[in-house]
Formats: structure tokens, C-alpha cells, sequence
């Protein structure tokens, strides 16, 4: 990176542009109520005042522009926060660029036309067209202000994007950057950036071979593309700051099946590194033949412990979607929402995590009723398949009874809604539920270890357990010793947990597919994430049968639960493996800490993707490699002053070590205790 | 079928060997190298180790054949990613009736690493080198006064060794931690570096830089750290004494 670059990125690190922040935001809902506006209206009014509200900032040297001046989302409806607008899904970037906002302002005049019979699709489209226009007035008042302070680069390119097409690499990052923040302005967060090093491309690759620029000019493009994304994250209201969806998908294979991988994949890798910033969040899709060159050069981000890139395995993600009723050629074409979620850009209205299979929860119940009625551990594992039944069914009535609010511009991003006179909220070609599956390693060892003591080895009688749980193991040292340090674990490739743990994927596979497909209009989507509720259930759940006591955490995603020692990285790829992920394909990472001292001398990079590699190659779904020094988080936490740019991986996300929530703080620190 | 004492087998050790490997740590060491990072490995038996407020035994009892099944349900993972199995300690040589049984019952394709300081009988160590495909061989002190002094025992069996390795040509690398004012001086490198020279086998030598927190275990294996050198003194990296003698080098 070139000092400029340095400097800008010092620049967004203090937060500098924060001066430039208004107090307030446009009181949008006053005007809705007196007007007694629909949904549709009021979210098109949103997008309008936030666009007007807005002032205009270029910074002495910035050549990618747009920075945020309102503080935060006006509410629409008084009874729903705007957290509650659409979000956790991913535009079509590659036809929004294309077509630019005014070819999609044509699609929908010509839609208007078609619909003009038809008030809900006219009001749609009518409310569309008016958000293109305020984007496109919001573009034309910073082109103005780039005229007049002498920009005149900056004003040539803002009069061309996002209106039209981009006529080269930098107009594409610039037209994207506009578009992406006016999804935040309009109140969507978790704005998938999806498979960019596809749809950049071809602007790249023209530029390359015209020579309008070399590819030191094209990475330096990129940086600050990327240093711009980490600008606007402090007004940004994920659950912690960091949690803000700016996420990328490399690789894979394009939508005919052949090789997607081209040099914007690895100058994505390479520029990421060097930008060592927590956005964007990098995931590759790679398959059980991926070119160990790539994964090294992934690896290489790995070893600087940003906490990404994140990988999908191709070779299971694919037909798993297949599965699951999505057309081959869309299944090639997935990225991810958010954090993890499967998703297909622009063809997905789906709502990726809406609810989370508890398993610790529904496993203690089991065992406390089923001990309590005497019953055989056949019978234990039929109250657990029960209340996984159960807990499915209810998530799938609240689904059914779901309603969206209409998000206009967005709509305007994805396909066919504008086409089709039909806002993204009443769907598009893809509708599904996701629910997360959490804490599955957890909730496993407490059946294996349920399994040993009292029905195998009958060296714990049910009635002590029974006791020892409802005292937190206050007095039952040597029960608590038993289950958690004599009793298989998840993690150790042993069948006598692993089996544990591919009967609670069994059961919430077959609970999800019991559903159906509602007519053809959605199905449940089971995954294997965990997302905070490692934490959120700790004090939920009073002490469990794996030795745990209440308040302590849970595993996190695909993870061996915390405090186990386990034989180390192969064991748990193999233990992972078991997984039918085929049934499975909400998605969720198996979360792997390294310990930074592994990446000491030259050979060890190329180790470590090997390691990616037979991740692969067993036949794994998704992984996420973390890289830290336990000393220097300590330290972190004792000084943070000394280490404000540490960054760690959180759950489907990285952040700034410092500004994590303490529980989060002593959550990592724990995992990276056990770092192999 | 032999039984053995371990303290660890660990997954993916990258360096101790080409490729992804797993090591398996043997318990009982001969030598006590003042700057050993791995006091459990030292007593030949199970010791209770207290770390971060748990308690928990250190060395198990094995069977070989316990051992080897073990390894070799993840031999096709280890072979596809160019590595195997590295027996390291306290000292394998110690349990070498133990380790050689577990290499008879391994799959043929894995690539087996000795890691040995060398300490052992002329006949325990032919009988477990002539088993594997590549030796690490520690060397820390050429002068025989102060090997006995910094590890315990003298030197004479491990330099006799040394020369038994290089006339089976099997490929070695040897190890030298080095530790500041004790085996970093220009003295002791070239020493090593004349001693190696040319020896048939010989990959190169690995220049291993003192940790620090060597001794962070020792408290919570009951023990006390006391090195007897200055743990802050400046590293003697001198890589010249071995470029001198055409020997390969590199600093881990």
C-alpha cells in the first residue's frame, strides 16, 4: 500500500470522518402518520428524506466517495424498529452494475406501464421509480459538489454512475459503493457484497488489457475500496460492531459449472491482507481439487489473523442446495448472506436465521424428564427427537404468519421484482427459512456421556445425576469429574460422540423435511451455526450432563465444546465429516483456532492449506481458521490502548478485539486457550 | 506386545518433519537440559500437572497396538499431505522396545521422523533408526564438560550415535536449541559445524532461537526453573560458522 493509502486508513481507524456527522435524522414518521402512508410509501419516503438529509463529503485525495452524515435509521412505523426492515440477504450486483440505476428505472416505466391496471403493483413501482430518484439526486448533488471543488474526476464519474454502466474498474467500485450505502440508508443491514470478484471482472480485465490501468494501479483501487467499507461500521447496529454482513464470496464455479477463479480472486486475497482491516469479510469457495497455490495465498490471510477468509466446500454446498429444490446452475452461483448463511445473490428473499435450534436446551430436557420417568436411553433420544419436532413445527407457524415490510429499492436490486410488479418483501424466486443449529458439540457430549455412565457402564445412578444437575454439582465433584473428563467428546473422531452428533442433525433434518414445501412456496433450511447463542443460552441453561455448570458457555458453531482438550485439527475435520451434509445446508463453520506460533517458519503456510485442503477433501461443508496469540490477548485486555487494531473473529464476523462486549472478550480468549 | 508411557500425541506438529504430522510425545528423558521446555516429559512416569485452576495426569499407559491404530486411521490423510508420524519426547530411545513395536504395526506408506537427542544404547538406537525414514537429531554441546553440566550426562554415547546415523545414510537433521551464553557461542556452533560437516545423510542444520517461556510449565509440574544462564542475554545467531564448513542452515 502507498502512504496515501496508509494514511486514509489511519484516517478511518480514528473514526476522523466522524466530525462530518449530523446530530439528527429527518423525523420521517411524523410525516408518515399525518399522511396515514402504506408500508409501501413509507419505506419509499425513507429512502427519499434519508437521501435529501444527507451532505455531501469528499476528502482531500479520495477517489471512492460517499460518507455517511446521518447518524442512524428514522423509524417508519411507530410500532417497528427499523432493525426490523429487510435484511441478511444479497443483492444482484452484477445486473444492478450493468444496468445501472436508470436501466432499471427504465425496467420499471416499462413495468408501470404493463401494471398500470393493477393498483399494488403500480403503487410498487411507482415507489421504486421515486427511489431511483433519490439515489440518483443524492449522485448528482455530490457530482455538483465535486465540480465546484474542482473534483472534476470525481464529478465525470458521478455523473456516469450508478445512473448507467460503469466505463471502467473504478467507475464499478464507485457505482457499487453508492448503491451498497443507499441500501444502508434505506434501512437494510447485512448487505451481502456477493461473489465480486465475478461480477468486477470484467471491468477489471477490460481495463487491464486496454492499459487504462496496470494491476498496481487496479490493487491500489481496490484498497481504498475497501478502506472506504470500513468507514461507516460505527453507525452500523449489528448485535456488536463488527457484525455488519460486508461480505465477499471468491472462487467457486460460475453458473455453467466451469472454473470461476480469475486474477481478481487472488488480488482480492492478496489487497485484503495488506488492508488488514475488519471489512470486507472474505470467504472462497474451494472444492476437494482446488490448487494448493490458492490456499496458500488464502492462508497467507489466515496467518495475519484477520479471522477470515471463511471457506465453502463446492463440492458439498452445491448439491446440498440441489437438494433442497434450487436449480443446478443457481446452487453454483451461491454466496453467502451475512456471516454464513447459503444464499444466491439476488434470488433469495429468505430469511437465512430466523430462529435457533437450541440442542443443549432440548438435550438437558430429555435427559432430566427421561432419567426422572425412568426411561431406556432409546427413550431419551426419542423425547430429544420430539422436542426437536417440536420447536420445528413452531418456528414454521410463526413463519407462515410472517409478513415483510416492502423495501422498494432494494427490490429494485434483485431480480425480477420490478419485472414482475412485485416487491422483494412478497417474495422472489427463492423463500426459504433458515434456523441455526446450536451448540451441537455441547448438546452431543451430553448424550455420549448420559450414554456411558448410566445405561452402559451403570457407574452413575440416574437418580445422582438428577441430583448433582439440580445442585450445579455443588457436592458431586466425582459425578461432574466422570462426565466431563471421562466421557467421549465430540471432536476426537470417537463414533461413540461423533454418532451423538449426526443423530441431532438426523432429527433436525427430518423435522425440517416433515414440514414440506408449503405448496412449493418454502422450506426450512437446517444449519449448523450457532451465532451468539453460545452465550445467550449459558445462563438459559442450568448445568448440563457433559460436566458443565450453569453460566458456562456452549460450543460455538462446529466446534469442540470449550474446555476440551481434543487430539487436535485432523480428529475434528474427521469427526465434522460425519455431518449428512447434504440435509444440512443452512450453513455453519467448523471454527478451528491456531495458535500464531504455527506460522514461524516458511513451510507452514503451505502446512496450513493442506490443512484447507483435506478439509476439503473429507467432504466438510464450511470452515473458518482462526489465527491469535493467547499472551497478546491477555495483554489486550489488561492494556487495550496497546492493541486498539487486534482484530479476532467473532462468530460469522471479525472485530476490533477492543470493542467487543467483555463476555464476548473472555469468550474468545477462552477458545484461544485450547488453540491447537 | 509392549506398553509404553506417553504424555501426548498431537495432531498436525508442522514442525517436526516434512509435511502434516502427527508426534507422539514418549515420557522419560535421560538428559535434564537446564532449558527443557518440557519438564512433563522428563519422569519416566504419570505426573499431576495443576494449570489454570485444573488438575489433570500427564503420561498414560499405551498399548502399541493401541498407538498404531491410532495413527493409522488418519495414515491416508497424513500421506496425501507429504507427512506421517514423528516419535518425539522426553526421548523415544528410553521406550525403544515400545516405539519399535508401534512402527512394525503402522502402514508401510507412512513417513516416519525419530526425534532423538541421541542419549541411548548403540543398540536401541541402530534398532529404531534402521526403522524410520528421516532422524532428527539434537545436538546441543560439543564440549564434554559442559554437556554434562548444562544436561546431566555426557556427551559420548550421543556423538557415537551420531556417527552410527551417517553410516546408514539415513537423511538427518540436526536440531541445536540455541540457548544464550550456553550453546549459542561461536565456539560450540563451529565445533557442531566441523563435527557435521559433510557427513553422508546430513539434510541441514536447524538453528532453533531460545523460548522465552521455557519456563512457564515447570510450576505447574511441581518443579523449579532455575536455568543458570542469563535468559535476557542477546542470541548469538551466527549462521556463518556453518556456511563456513559448507553446511546447510536455517533459523526456525
Amino acid at each position: 500500500m502507498n502512504e496515501l493509502l496508509i494514511e486514509k486508513k489511519h484516517s478511518v481507524r480514528e473514526r476522523e470522518h466522524k466530525r462530518f456527522r449530523q446530530q439528527a435524522p429527518p423525523d420521517v414518521l411524523a410525516e408518515c402518520e399525518r399522511e396515514n402512508s402504506s408500508g409501501m410509501r413509507r419505506a419509499a419516503l425513507l429512502i427519499k428524506r434519508q437521501c435529501e438529509a444527507e451532505s455531501v463529503v469528499i476528502e482531500p485525495g479520495e477517489r471512492i466517495v460517499f460518507t455517511r452524515t446521518i447518524p442512524c435509521i428514522p423509524r417508519i412505523y411507530a410500532d417497528m424498529d427499523p432493525v426490523c426492515l429487510i435484511n441478511n440477504i444479497c443483492a444482484d450486483w452484477q445486473m444492478a452494475l450493468s444496468q445501472g440505476l436508470l436501466g432499471r428505472r427504465e425496467a420499471a416505466a416499462d413495468a408501470r406501464e404493463r401494471y398500470k391496471d393493477n393498483p399494488q403493483a403500480s403503487e410498487f413501482l411507482d415507489c421504486a421509480i421515486e427511489s431511483i430518484d433519490a439515489v440518483l439526486a443524492l449522485a448528482a448533488r455530490y457530482a455538483q459538489a465535486a465540480e465546484q471543488m474542482g473534483r472534476h474526476d470525481i464529478a465525470q464519474m458521478l455523473r456516469n454512475v450508478p445512473a448507467n454502466a460503469p466505463r471502467s474498474f473504478h467507475e464499478a467500485l464507485q457505482s457499487l459503493k453508492f448503491m451498497h450505502s443507499a441500501l444502508w440508508l434505506a434501512g437494510h443491514y447485512h448487505v451481502g457484497l456477493g461473489r465480486f470478484d465475478q461480477y468486477m471482472w470484467t471491468y477489471l480485465e477490460a481495463d487491464l488489457k486496454s492499459g487504462v490501468l496496470t494491476e498496481s494501479d487496479a490493487e491500489d483501487l481496490l484498497a481504498e475500496f475497501f478502506i472506504s467499507l470500513n468507514k461507516d461500521t460505527d453507525v452500523y447496529y449489528g448485535v456488536q460492531r463488527g457484525d455488519n454482513g460486508q461480505s465477499i464470496m471468491l472462487g467457486g464455479v460460475k453458473r455453467d459449472g466451469s472454473d470461476a477463479v480469475n486474477p481478481l480472486t487472488r488480488m482480492v486475497l492478496r489487497v485484503v491482507r495488506d488492508v488488514g482491516m475488519i471489512d470486507p469479510k472474505i470467504n472462497l469457495r474451494i472444492n476437494a481439487d482446488t490448487d494448493l497455490d490458492l490456499l496458500c495465498l488464502a492462508t497467507e490471510l489466515t496467518s495475519k489473523g484477520l479471522g477470515f477468509p471463511q471457506y465453502a466446500n463446492d463440492d458439498v454446498v452445491i448439491p446440498s442446495l440441489v437438494a433442497h429444490g434450487y436449480d443446478l446452475e443457481d446452487a453454483r452461483d451461491y454466496s453467502v448472506a451475512a456471516c454464513w448463511e447459503f444464499i444466491i445473490p439476488g434470488k433469495g428473499m429468505e430469511i437465512v436465521n430466523y430462529e435457533t435450534m437450541r440442542f443443549p436446551k432440548i438435550v438437558d430436557q430429555a435427559i432430566r424428564n427421561g432419567l426422572a420417568a425412568g426411561d431406556t436411553f432409546d427413550g431419551i433420544l426419542n423425547r430429544v427427537k420430539v422436542g426437536i419436532d417440536e420447536a420445528a413445527r413452531r418456528y414454521a407457524d410463526c413463519y407462515s404468519k410472517r409478513q415483510l415490510p416492502p423495501a422498494p429499492f432494494y427490490s429494485v436490486l434483485m431480480d425480477d421484482c420490478i419485472e414482475n410488479g412485485r416487491d422483494l418483501s412478497s417474495g422472489v424466486k427463492y423463500n426459504n427459512v433458515g434456523i441455526h443449529g446450536a451448540c451441537s458439540a455441547s448438546a452431543a457430549d451430553a448424550l455420549a456421556a448420559v450414554k456411558k455412565h448410566v445405561f452402559d457402564q451403570h457407574d452413575i445412578d440416574p437418580a445422582d445425576l438428577l441430583a448433582a444437575l439440580d445442585a450445579d454439582y455443588d457436592g458431586f465433584e466425582d459425578i461432574k469429574q466422570k462426565l466431563q473428563n471421562d466421557s467421549p467428546k465430540v471432536g476426537n473422531n470417537d463414533d461413540a460422540a461423533d454418532s451423538m452428533l449426526t443423530t441431532l442433525f438426523d432429527y433436525f433434518a427430518d423435522a425440517c423435511e416433515k414440514l414440506g414445501d408449503h405448496d412449493g412456496k418454502w422450506i426450512m433450511r437446517p444449519g449448523t451455526g450457532s451465532a451468539m447463542f453460545y452465550l445467550y443460552m449459558a445462563d438459559e441453561v442450568g448445568a448440563t450432563a457433559e460436566g458443565r455448570k450453569k453460566g458456562e458457555y456452549f460450543s460455538a458453531n462446529l466446534a469442540p465444546a470449550p474446555n476440551i482438550r481434543v487430539h487436535g485439527p485432523i480428529s475434528v475435520l474427521q469427526t465434522y465429516s460425519k455431518i449428512d451434509y447434504k440435509r444440512v445446508c443452512n450453513g455453519g463453520p467448523i471454527t478451528m483456532e491456531l495458535s500464531d506460533a504455527v506460522f514461524r517458519d516458511q513451510d507452514s503456510v503451505r502446512k496450513v492449506a493442506m490443512l484447507v485442503r483435506t478439509f476439503a477433501q473429507l467432504g466438510c461443508q464450511q470452515l473458518q481458521l482462526n489465527t491469535l496469540n493467547y499472551e497478546k490477548l491477555m495483554d489486550a485486555k489488561a492494556h487495550p490502548e496497546r492493541h486498539r487494531d487486534l482484530i479476532v473473529r467473532v462468530w460469522g464476523w471479525s472485530g476490533y478485539f477492543c470493542e467487543l462486549a467483555p463476555e464476548y472478550q473472555e469468550h474468545v480468549i477462552n477458545r484461544y486457550k485450547y488453540a491447537l | 506386545m509392549s506398553e509404553g508411557i506417553i504424555f501426548d500425541i498431537r495432531e498436525f506438529c508442522i514442525h517436526d518433519g516434512p509435511g502434516i504430522r502427527t508426534t507422539v510425545f514418549l515420557k522419560g528423558c535421560p538428559l535434564r537440559c537446564k532449558w527443557c521446555h518440557n519438564p512433563e516429559g522428563m519422569s519416566a512416569e504419570p505426573q499431576m500437572i495443576n494449570s489454570a485452576g485444573s488438575r489433570r495426569i500427564v503420561g498414560e499407559k499405551y498399548q502399541a497396538s493401541e498407538v498404531a491404530d491410532r495413527l493409522n486411521s488418519q495414515a491416508d490423510i497424513l500421506c496425501a499431505n507429504e507427512g506421517g508420524v514423528t516419535f518425539s519426547g522426553g526421548e523415544p530411545l528410553m521406550q525403544s522396545r515400545f516405539v519399535k513395536d508401534i512402527i512394525d504395526l503402522l502402514d508401510k506408506k507412512l513417513h516416519i521422523v525419530l526425534d532423538t537427542s541421541g542419549c541411548g544404547t548403540h543398540s536401541d538406537f541402530q534398532m529404531l533408526a534402521a526403522r524410520v525414514d528421516m532422524v532428527y537429531f539434537d545436538l546441543k554441546l560439543i564440549d564434554r564438560q559442559a554437556h554434562v553440566k548444562y544436561t546431566g550426562v555426557d556427551n559420548d554415547p550421543i556423538l557415537c550415535n551420531l556417527r552410527a546415523l551417517s553410516e546408514f545414510e539415513k537423511p538427518f537433521v540436526i536440531r541445536i536449541p540455541l540457548v544464550p551464553t550456553v550453546t549459542d557461542t561461536d565456539e560450540n556452533l563451529s565445533a557442531i559445524a566441523k563435527t557435521v560437516r559433510g557427513l553422508p545423510g546430513l539434510v541441514r542444520v536447524d538453528l532453533l532461537p531460545y523460548n522465552k517461556a521455557a519456563g512457564g510449565k515447570y510450576a505447574s509440574a511441581g518443579m523449579v526453573f532455575d536455568p543458570g544462564y542469563d535468559e535476557s542475554a542477546q542470541l548469538n545467531l551466527n549462521i556463518d560458522c556453518f556456511k563456513k564448513e559448507q553446511v546447510e542452515v536455517r533459523v526456525a
